[in-house]
């Protein structure tokens, strides 16, 4: 889904919302939402490996592009929609890490509860032959911990370019840096994964 | 890895296994994304972008300057009070012309007294 151009800039006037249109709005955007959003969900969540966090993180970026840009032109909404999720889910891990430290001088340490229960965040079999779903599941698996496990702007470039399918402009605007870094960030994710994962693929 | 055909193989299949686990998405899981994306829809109803407060800025604020100038115009004219006494009225009493006045005042007393004496001789 290539929904913004290269064309993309934050400079397009604001519409007021007024009677119809405020209705019009709020179903473009009820629309926008329930399209992005499991994807939306999946991606911070191979990102914090929590689903309960990421349930949240994904609200939040909802809640905000809703009071803060819903008046903004619609081909605006996705890249503006994963920079705030971006921002959320790198505040997220700044605060894991404060956690984490004081943890560890508490002599509690950082493992333990928080490591990732693979088991129960599998998804919903959903009916399919048992050998299938079992392969299919640890393939991505796999491709999840080698995923969290890159710097932090390669995952980002790297999930919004092949999951959501932002073009290299809405990849750069969703997390606000040039384009040539969001190739740069991109190959090198790429790269790296194909080399984490070679035995798995 | 200068191997661009292999990393479109790659890509195409990790976006595939990806879809795929969003589609496995559990129910419960939905049902939350559904509750998050109303609670975000509600927000429209209260949020009122900056603009639509910023341009009832310049009317507020001609408001503002004539509430000023009414105030200005009705303020009521200052009166004329009675000054206390101050330190300066004793220092006036007490200047040398005033004691003279006080010496005088003896003099006068005496006088009075005086000419009743006559004026008692006489009759």
């Amino acid at each position: 889904m290539n929904a913004v151009s290269s064309v993309f800039a934050v400079s397009w006037p604001r519409e007021d919302l007024t009677g119809a249109k405020a209705l019009q709005r709020e179903r473009q955007l009820n629309q926008f939402l329930a399209e992005v959003e499991r994807r939306a969900l999946r991606m911070a969540e191979i990102a914090v490996r929590d689903r309960d966090e990421a349930l949240d993180l994904v609200q939040d970026a909802m809640i905000k592009l809703a009071r803060n840009y819903a008046a903004r032109p619609q081909q605006e909404w996705t890249p503006l929609f994963y920079r705030i999720l971006q921002n959320g889910i790198r505040d997220w891990h700044r605060h894991q890490k404060v956690r984490n430290r004081v943890m560890v001088w508490f002599g509690r340490g950082g493992s333990g509860d928080d490591e990732y229960d693979v088991v129960a965040n599998a998804p919903d079999p959903a009916g399919r032959a048992p050998v299938d779903e079992v392969q299919t599941h640890e393939t991505m698996q796999h491709l999840e911990v080698a995923i969290h496990d890159l710097p932090g702007r390669q995952r980002e470039a790297f999930m919004l370019r092949t999951f959501e399918g932002l073009d290299v402009a809405g990849t750069a605007a969703a997390m606000r840096c040039s384009e040539g870094s969001v190739k740069t960030h991109y190959s090198r994710a790429v790269h790296t994964l194909r080399e984490q994962l070679g035995e798995h693929w | 890895m200068k191997e661009p055909g292999k990393n479109e193989e790659f890509v195409s299949q990790a976006r595939e296994l990806f879809d795929d686990s969003v589609e496995r998405l559990d129910a419960a899981t939905l049902s939350r994304l559904n509750q998050g994306r109303h609670r975000a829809l509600a927000e429209l109803e209260t949020a009122k972008p900056l603009s639509q407060w910023l341009r009832w800025v310049p009317a507020a604020g001609i408001a503002a300057a004539a509430v000023v100038a009414v105030m200005v115009m009705n303020a009521p004219a200052p009166t004329v009070t009675d000054e206390p006494i101050t330190a300066s009225d004793f220092e006036m009493l007490l200047e040398d012309d005033s004691l003279e006045l006080f010496e005088d005042l003896e003099f006068y007393t005496w006088l009075q007294s005086a000419d009743l004496a006559a004026n008692d001789n006489v009759g």
